[in-house]
């Protein structure tokens, strides 16, 4: 990389924290949170086209993008479905495992014979159905989402290792037709393609969007993040009740389509897979700038909160540092970004 | 220093019989404890001796002996978790804080030049105990002093603490021989198991400390509502912060009972989904996560039934893979069973009632009762 395009990216940078602070003044407060996520992106991003560039490549491209849609595709299902519960003040904790578990009744579907329709429609139903469990210990039993989620956890993960405690290969052939499909752009070392599990996570992410900023529905899941267990939802004449139930099943049914976009991923299903994944989930929900206290946040910032997670990952990797690194420096990136959080809050007040 | 006593006083009801009965069924406890009476006479029925405690040596035998062994780090690390829910707050960190403690007092004691020195031993742990105090410290620096949700506070040493567990121990399962070391896991002080012994005597020094002074008041009234019990003079950011330390030394207390057996520091695996062990014991023993009332004697039969659980699986000579399916069963029985909403289903009540009241104290249990 030449120093004219190294002085270019420094002044794109700064015009971007110039205008950021200058547009703070006038900005809705709750866009604060979500320009934080994107201006850890555009730094991280800035990072790495500083140090992996080499003549030929640019680190950041088309490419870098499509390979982080493509690793993180499930990620970004799942932290969709968990914006919606964490915007009603709630937590699901059970998606990691449900990931397992759809992974595992895919592969052992497809075993049985059934065809692949059937096999993606009962995949994503048995994540719908945990999260229907959740929902209704939640609404009807007045059983706290941590603790709701928390059995549903154990429940999948139970089942898992019931079904099989040996990783089960997936060689259904229209499963790795389905698996291989993809677009093909550009060419040489510029090659990025589009595949299904891409397309599935954006269209999951498109719909999220639509249905929280202009449905009635989407309204009530905000609504419910006020803490008032409903009642100014109540007010206004939406269905508190029937939302907090359906706003788990949308996070379960979300987790039932990244189990089978994880198969897709690794065209097998193991009992162990997706430990800690809900945990990524709420990192990058985070990251994203949602409040786990419910009520503020957006789920395109979601979207943006995964590929800074993505993007922490793709660093280290380039780096060439040990894989117990990446454990380390999520978590400091995630106590930077929540301080960080915490210092616009509290400089606005 | 027991808030299980059932709440004596009598409701007005048809008889004194059904009264008792009531009262009996509404106390928090009642379902945990009936679960755990049945699970160990299925137990003893399926495999017959299992009830039997022996002599031998000079030790208690026997597998309720083994039992109460395993209770001891899910009871530890739940006391701490106890008080930190008990401040409406949470602590995923203790799994991670466990394998760091570990990790550090066997590098210790695998760089030391004598292993099985007393003092050096002493050293070991006491260098553990602080390295969780802290963990427990920076917690309680996240949440206390800079005001962020006890929740993602906490979660970021969850997720780093272990990589830097790794770091510790340079990505390699450190072992020591250390007899003195093992004894803290393994040994038996007066016939009894010493993770009972450390597991008791921490369970009654927070006892004594949290019901015979005032700060158990202040935990639940930091938990009710934190700016009113700040305007009524409670120290509520210094009390969070110690009880958020408190957690951490108990989670690394409990990592070197859980290790010592072993002593092996498997990073990646020690006390690896410990956390949520922890607050299901604290759920069972009755403990709602919203903060405020808390029950420390729940904690003894929720750690109880929690290890009672996994080894009931094995009795039944089930494979032992599915023991988290038996404890989602528990887990959701129980918490349905005491949701106020199936009790007044039960009682042929409409819900409408619930609508209106949705924070209606279950119990009557009076607060003379709950600081006793």
């Amino acid at each position: 990389m030449s120093t004219d395009e190294m002085v270019r990216t420094e002044r794109t940078g700064d015009g971007v924290v110039h205008r950021a602070r200058r547009a703070l003044s006038g900005l809705d407060r709750r866009f604060l949170p979500v320009l934080g996520t994107l201006l850890t992106l555009a730094l991280m991003l800035g990072v790495g086209q500083q140090r992996y560039s080499t003549d030929r490549v640019d680190f950041v491209s088309m490419k870098l993008l499509s390979n982080l849609l493509v690793d993180n595709s499930y990620l970004l299902v799942l932290a969709v479905g968990m914006t919606f519960v964490i915007l009603t003040g709630g937590i699901d904790l059970s998606v990691g495992a449900v990931v397992a578990l759809v992974g595992l009744s895919i592969a052992e579907m497809f075993t049985a014979g059934l065809p692949l329709p059937v096999v993606l429609v009962v995949g994503v139903l048995i994540g719908t159905s945990c999260g229907l469990l959740i929902g209704v210990m939640v609404q009807m039993f007045d059983i706290q989402p941590f603790i709701a989620s928390l059995a549903v956890m154990f429940l999948a993960r139970g089942l898992a290792n019931v079904i099989s405690v040996n990783s089960l290969k997936i060689d259904d052939e229209g499963f790795s037709a389905l698996a291989a499909w993809g677009l093909k752009f550009g060419e040489g070392r510029q090659l990025w393609r589009i595949n299904a599990s891409m397309v599935i996570a954006l269209a999951v992410l498109l719909i999220a969007f639509l249905v929280l900023h202009y449905t009635r529905f989407g309204r009530s899941v905000y609504g419910l993040g006020a803490g008032d267990g409903g009642a100014a939802v109540n007010l206004m004449g939406l269905r508190p009740a029937r939302t907090r139930v359906w706003v788990y099943v949308i996070s379960g049914t979300c987790a039932g389509i990244a189990g089978v976009l994880f198969a897709l991923y690794t065209k097998s299903g193991f009992n162990l897979t997706g430990i800690g994944m809900e945990l990524d989930a709420i990192a990058a929900v985070v990251i994203g700038g949602t409040l786990l206290s419910g009520g503020v946040g957006f789920v395109l910032g979601t979207g943006a909160g995964v590929l800074v997670y993505g993007l922490i990952q793709v660093l280290i990797a380039r780096e060439g540092l040990d894989s117990w690194w990446t454990r380390v420096f999520i978590g400091v990136v995630l106590l930077a970004f929540v301080i960080l959080q915490r210092v616009l809050a509290v400089r606005r007040r | 220093m027991t808030p299980t006593t059932p709440a004596a006083t009598p409701s007005p009801g048809p008889s004194r019989a059904t009264a008792v009965w009531h009262e009996v069924t509404r106390h928090g406890l009642f379902w945990p404890v009936l679960a755990l009476v049945l699970l160990l006479l299925a137990c003893g029925v399926a495999s017959p001796g299992f009830l039997d405690v022996t002599v031998r040596d000079g030790h208690l035998f026997g597998q309720l002996v083994d039992l109460l062994r395993n209770s001891a780090t899910p009871l530890l690390l739940a006391l701490g978790m106890c008080l930190v829910i008990a401040t409406g707050g949470i602590d995923l960190s203790v799994g991670a804080v466990m394998a760091i403690g570990l990790a550090v007092s066997l590098t210790y004691l695998d760089t030391a030049a004598d292993p099985s020195n007393i003092g050096t031993v002493l050293t070991a742990v006491l260098l553990g105990l602080v390295v969780g105090a802290i963990g427990g410290a920076f917690n309680g620096a996240m949440v206390a002093g800079l005001g962020i949700q006890p929740f993602i506070a906490t979660m970021i040493l969850m997720v780093a603490g272990r990589g830097i567990a790794m770091l510790i121990t340079q990505g390699q399962i450190t072992t020591v021989t250390s007899p003195p070391f093992k004894t803290i896991g393994s040994g038996f002080v007066l016939g009894v198991p010493t993770p009972v012994v450390i597991a008791v005597a921490a369970f009654v020094v927070v006892a004594l400390v949290v019901r015979r002074t005032a700060l158990g008041m202040f935990l639940e009234s930091i938990g009710i509502n934190r700016e009113a019990s700040r305007l009524a003079g409670v120290r509520s950011r210094r009390t969070t912060w110690t009880v958020y330390v408190i957690a951490g030394v108990l989670a690394a207390l409990a990592g070197l009972v859980y290790g010592a057996p072993t002593m092996a520091a498997d990073a990646n695996n020690i006390g690896l989904m410990k956390e949520l062990d922890a607050i299901m014991v604290v759920v069972l023993g009755g403990t709602k996560l919203d903060g405020g009332r808390f029950y420390l004697g729940g904690l003894l039969v929720g750690a109880m039934l929690l290890s009672s659980l996994e080894r009931a699986v094995i009795i039944f000579q089930l494979p032992s893979q599915t023991t988290p399916l038996f404890k989602a069963i528990v887990l959701i029985a129980v918490c349905v069973a005491a949701s106020p909403t199936l009790r007044a289903m039960l009682r042929g009540r409409r819900r409408a009632d619930r609508v209106d009241t949705p924070a209606a104290p279950v119990e009557p249990v009076s607060a003379a009762e709950v600081t006793a």
